[in-house]
């Protein structure tokens, strides 16, 4: 009777998995403006995102790609560089501090982090935060003009859940990530 | 009086089958409601079925006027359609100010579009299915222009 008990429990369990397994992704916008009391929610299904981006053909997006102009700029392959900071150990690669604005690029746990302080004018402080699956497929086409879109969509789809950009400003912030959730609040 | 009950069994059938057919793809839903005081209240069903076909009807030349600018992002609106069908039901859009209640969402298979503003107060909700044989119509008819 246990084990009869044990089986059904076990089939329970693995049809409750099964059924929750194929969850939607989501890619969640919010932005908090403390000015004039706005708030935006968006939440676009990755699915659909991944549809849609190849089939827009207007202006710098076209197939799937964003077209970023001087991407390859001075000869600096960025796909290469990518590759060898894949390799490289966890640090702090770039560091640029000029009057007003102070930026960090650094690889932690598997992610590209940049960090912007803006402390001129209006302060803000943005921190973009990127798989590595991501940066690669963004710059998996043969054209280095050219960042594939359509397939970091895909790489996201297979990212954990995480932060991507967060933005805080004196009067408004901007938070956007992905999870599995329909509702970005 | 055998007669008679053929032709009421017919009509029956008849309305059946038809009501069957314009309900298939659902019903446009628009609701517009004043907030004044006396303000007018507007409430809309349609069958989502006759939305492809009066695209249909759509004289030439004020349609071509309208896909001038919207061709471009028909395949985009088509995909996003056809996909939005099979993402399940959620908020999409949501945004509020201190007067202003925008939500866009999709429900039951339907785009939904809440507004609520000082005005008035407005509701539409039209079946994706119908968005998408309605973005192909305009499709075909823009390519064969």
């Amino acid at each position: 009777m246990k084990r009869l008990f044990a089986v059904l429990a076990l089939i329970f369990v693995a049809t409750a998995a099964a059924w929750a397994a194929p969850g939607e992704r989501y890619l969640h916008v919010r932005v908090d403006n403390a000015r004039d009391g706005q708030k935006v929610r968006v939440n676009i299904p990755l699915s659909l995102a991944a549809q849609v981006i190849p089939a827009i053909d207007n202006g710098r997006l076209r197939d799937g790609k964003v077209r970023i102009g001087n991407f390859q700029a001075n000869g600096v392959n960025v796909a290469q560089i990518l590759a060898a900071l894949k390799n490289a150990p966890d640090g702090e690669f770039v560091t640029v501090q000029q009057p007003g604005q102070n930026v960090r690029v650094a690889k932690k746990n598997g992610v590209l982090i940049v960090h912007v302080v803006n402390t001129k004018g209006e302060k803000e402080n943005v921190e973009v935060t990127v798989p590595w699956s991501v940066a690669e497929a963004l710059t998996s086409t043969a054209n280095s003009h050219e960042l594939n879109v359509e397939a970091a969509i895909q790489a996201l789809e297979n990212a954990g859940d995480m932060t991507l950009v967060t933005v805080t400003g004196e009067h408004q912030t901007v938070r956007i990530w992905i999870d599995s959730n329909n509702d970005a609040r | 009086m055998i007669l008679a009950a053929k032709i009421g069994w017919g009509l029956l059938g008849t309305v059946l089958v038809v009501g069957g057919i314009v309900s298939s793809e659902g019903f446009v839903h628009v609701s517009v409601q004043q907030h004044r005081p006396g303000g007018t209240h507007i409430w809309l069903v349609a069958p989502a079925m006759a939305a492809p076909i009066a695209l249909r009807l759509v004289p030439r030349r004020p349609l071509e006027q309208a896909l001038e600018k919207a061709r471009e992002w028909l395949p985009a609106a088509q995909a996003a359609a056809s996909e939005l069908q099979e993402c399940p039901d959620g908020p999409l859009v949501e945004v509020t100010d201190p007067t202003e209640h925008v939500k866009v969402g999709k429900r039951d298979g339907s785009l939904v579009v809440d507004v609520n503003d000082p005005r008035e107060k407005v509701y539409v909700a039209v079946p994706l299915g119908a968005i998408g044989d309605s973005l192909r119509v305009l499709a075909e008819r823009g390519a064969t222009q």
